[in-house]
This record gives C-alpha cells, sequence and structure tokens, in this order.
C-alpha cells in the first residue's frame, strides 16, 4: 500500500471524527478513526462502534438529563432524569422559570413563553370567575329572590371555564415544550 | 492518483454513513416520539412533530397504552400501571361525585337524619380524595411510561 492510499484514509477518517464530534456535542468518546487506520475494514469497525458508543451516549443523556411532567394535586411537577430530581413546580399562580430551563432548545422556549402566558391567562380568569361565582351564591343564599344572583354564578362558571381552557392551552405548550428539549438533548 | 481518490472516497463514505445514522435517529425521535395533550377533559397521546392523534384517554375510556409502548420494556411496566389505576380510580372518583349529590340532596329533604348526610359527605370525600389519588397515579405512570418509550426510541 503506497503512502498516497494511507494519506487517502487519513483524510477520510478525519472526515469522520470530525462529523461525529460535532454532532455528539462533545459526548463522544475519542474521534472515530486515528491516525492509524490501516484498512477500510477497520474504518468499518471503527465507524459501526463509534456509532454504538454514540447510542450509548445520547441514551445517557437522556437518562441524566431528559425531562417529563407528573402532576401532584392541581399542579404539576417538572421531573428530571431516570432519577426523578424535581426541579421545580408550576400551577395555579405558582410560576417556575421553564424558559430559562429548556433554553438550549430554541421551540422548546417558544413553548414555554407560551405556557407561561396562558397559564398567567388562565389563574387570573379562573380566580375572577370563582370569586364572582362565590358572589352570586351569597347573594343566593342571603336574598333568593334577587334576579342577578344566577347569573353571576352562571357568569362565574363561564368565566372559571374560560380560565380553564386557558390552563389547558398552558399545559399543552408545557408538554410540548419538554418534548422539544428532549428532542433536542438527543439530536446534539 | 486515481486510487488515492477512490480511497479518499471510501473513507468519506464511511463518514457520511455514521451521520446518515445519526440522521436516522433523529428522525426517529422527530416522527415517533410520544407526548401527551389534554383537550376537552380528555388526553390525547400525539406521536411527532406532525402530531399525529394515536388515542384518546377519557372518562371510562382508556387505551391500551401497553401496546402502544410495547418497543419498550420499562414503558411497558408503566403502562400497566396506568391500566391498573385509572379504571378503578375513574369509578371511584365518580361514585365519589355521586355520593356528593347524595349528600347535597339530603341534606335538602327535611325530616332526613342530619347524620346521614354528614356521612354521605364524609364518603364522599373519602371516594374522590382517593379515587382523585389513583387518576394521579395513573396519569404520573403514564407520563413516565411516554418517556421511557421516547428514551429507548434513541436506541
Amino acid at each position: 500500500m503506497n503512502s498516497g492510499i494511507i494519506s487517502a484514509l487519513m483524510i477520510g477518517a478525519a472526515v469522520i471524527g470530525t462529523t461525529a464530534g460535532a454532532q455528539t456535542n462533545g459526548h463522544a468518546g475519542a474521534p472515530v478513526a486515528a491516525v492509524e487506520a490501516g484498512t477500510p475494514a477497520v474504518s468499518a469497525r471503527r465507524a459501526a462502534r463509534t456509532d454504538s458508543t454514540r447510542t450509548t451516549d445520547s441514551t445517557r443523556v437522556y437518562d441524566t438529563q431528559a425531562l417529563r411532567i407528573e402532576s401532584s394535586w392541581g399542579s404539576a411537577k417538572i421531573i428530571r432524569g431516570a432519577p426523578g430530581a424535581i426541579l421545580g413546580t408550576v400551577g395555579w399562580f405558582r410560576d417556575y422559570d421553564v424558559e430559562k430551563l429548556v433554553e438550549s432548545s430554541p421551540q422548546a422556549v417558544a413553548d414555554a413563553h407560551k405556557f407561561r402566558t396562558s397559564n398567567f391567562r388562565g389563574s387570573v380568569l379562573t380566580a375572577m370567575g370563582a370569586t364572582t361565582a362565590l358572589v352570586g351564591i351569597v347573594v343566593t343564599t342571603n336574598s333568593s329572590n334577587n334576579a342577578a344572583s344566577p347569573m353571576l354564578i352562571l357568569a362565574g362558571a363561564g368565566v372559571m371555564a374560560w380560565g380553564a381552557q386557558h390552563i389547558n392551552r398552558g399545559y399543552d405548550a408545557l408538554s410540548r415544550s419538554v418534548w422539544w428539549y428532549n428532542r433536542d438533548l438527543t439530536a446534539k | 492518483m486515481s486510487r488515492f481518490f477512490l480511497t479518499l472516497w471510501v473513507g468519506v463514505l464511511f463518514g457520511l454513513g455514521g451521520s446518515a445514522v445519526l440522521t436516522a435517529q433523529n428522525g426517529s425521535y422527530d416522527g415517533n416520539a410520544l407526548r401527551l395533550e389534554a383537550h376537552n377533559g380528555d388526553v390525547r397521546i400525539i406521536r411527532g412533530v406532525q402530531g399525529t392523534v394515536l388515542g384518546r384517554i377519557g372518562t371510562f375510556r382508556g387505551l391500551d397504552v401497553a401496546r402502544l409502548v410495547s418497543s419498550s420494556e420499562k414503558a411497558t411496566v408503566e403502562a400497566e400501571k396506568f391500566a391498573r389505576d385509572y379504571g378503578p380510580g375513574s369509578w371511584i372518583a365518580a361514585a365519589g361525585l355521586a355520593t356528593l349529590g347524595a349528600a347535597v340532596g339530603a341534606s335538602q329533604v327535611d325530616g332526613v337524619n342530619r347524620g346521614i348526610a354528614l356521612g354521605l359527605t364524609l364518603a364522599s370525600t373519602g371516594l374522590i380524595v382517593y379515587g382523585g389519588g389513583r387518576l394521579q397515579s395513573a396519569y404520573n405512570a403514564l407520563s413516565r411510561s411516554v418517556w421511557w418509550y421516547n428514551r429507548d426510541l434513541e436506541k
């Protein structure tokens, strides 16, 4: 084998190493094919080994970093990794900086922003609705002939339902945000 | 010189082979990873970027999640936990709400022992809290199931 072939293999190997290194975000082990790559068969074996290493690294990253949401009596806990570390809780008038948490993924940040907006709107609307309905109930209890009281209860219930819709929409956005974040964790 | 280019081409192809696998893995997440979204009281299981709705879980309406996530062992275990808790949770919470209705009704009727209304109220509270707890455990198991399923997609 002449030196030209060896040089060509070295350049090819360097290309593989650069590609793998860039796509695994620094989690991969040693660059794929080192200088001593001798034959295409060896290169293939090394490439296969690198893929397997990359998959293992990707799984490890997912195991330690990937997020999920679990509910807890009206609130939602943001949980990280297989051990289940609780990072924060979101809920009715309960905020957590999800945008900062998922800042590494632009699409996740956009959905986290939607979550924050919808959750706040939903919290305000349900609070207003509940107050209106409560006033209606109190008025009904004290003076049952007042025609305004059923209207207050109905209006309150309507506003609460509207608020609940916003909260729902917020949680959907949170779910999508976590989905994008986990996607970009493993794609890098 | 032509042998040089041929060998260079072989080396580059190995490199591209590695990238193709990564793209496929990424595509696998984009196309197959699951998430949960709520819609009018139902929970929908949605697949991929395009958002295909695979099924709905609503009041008294379950879904064979274990079959859906059967490619991942841990996801299946969690899906079975979901199935174990969801049905009983729904029925117990519904029974609690019905008992609460009965308690309200009993308290409005003259001549009914106040102890009965109180007993019904306590029973309904217990049923709602217990049923709600089972439902919450079910949904949390579902969330973990989806998490494990998406994790094992990467393999």
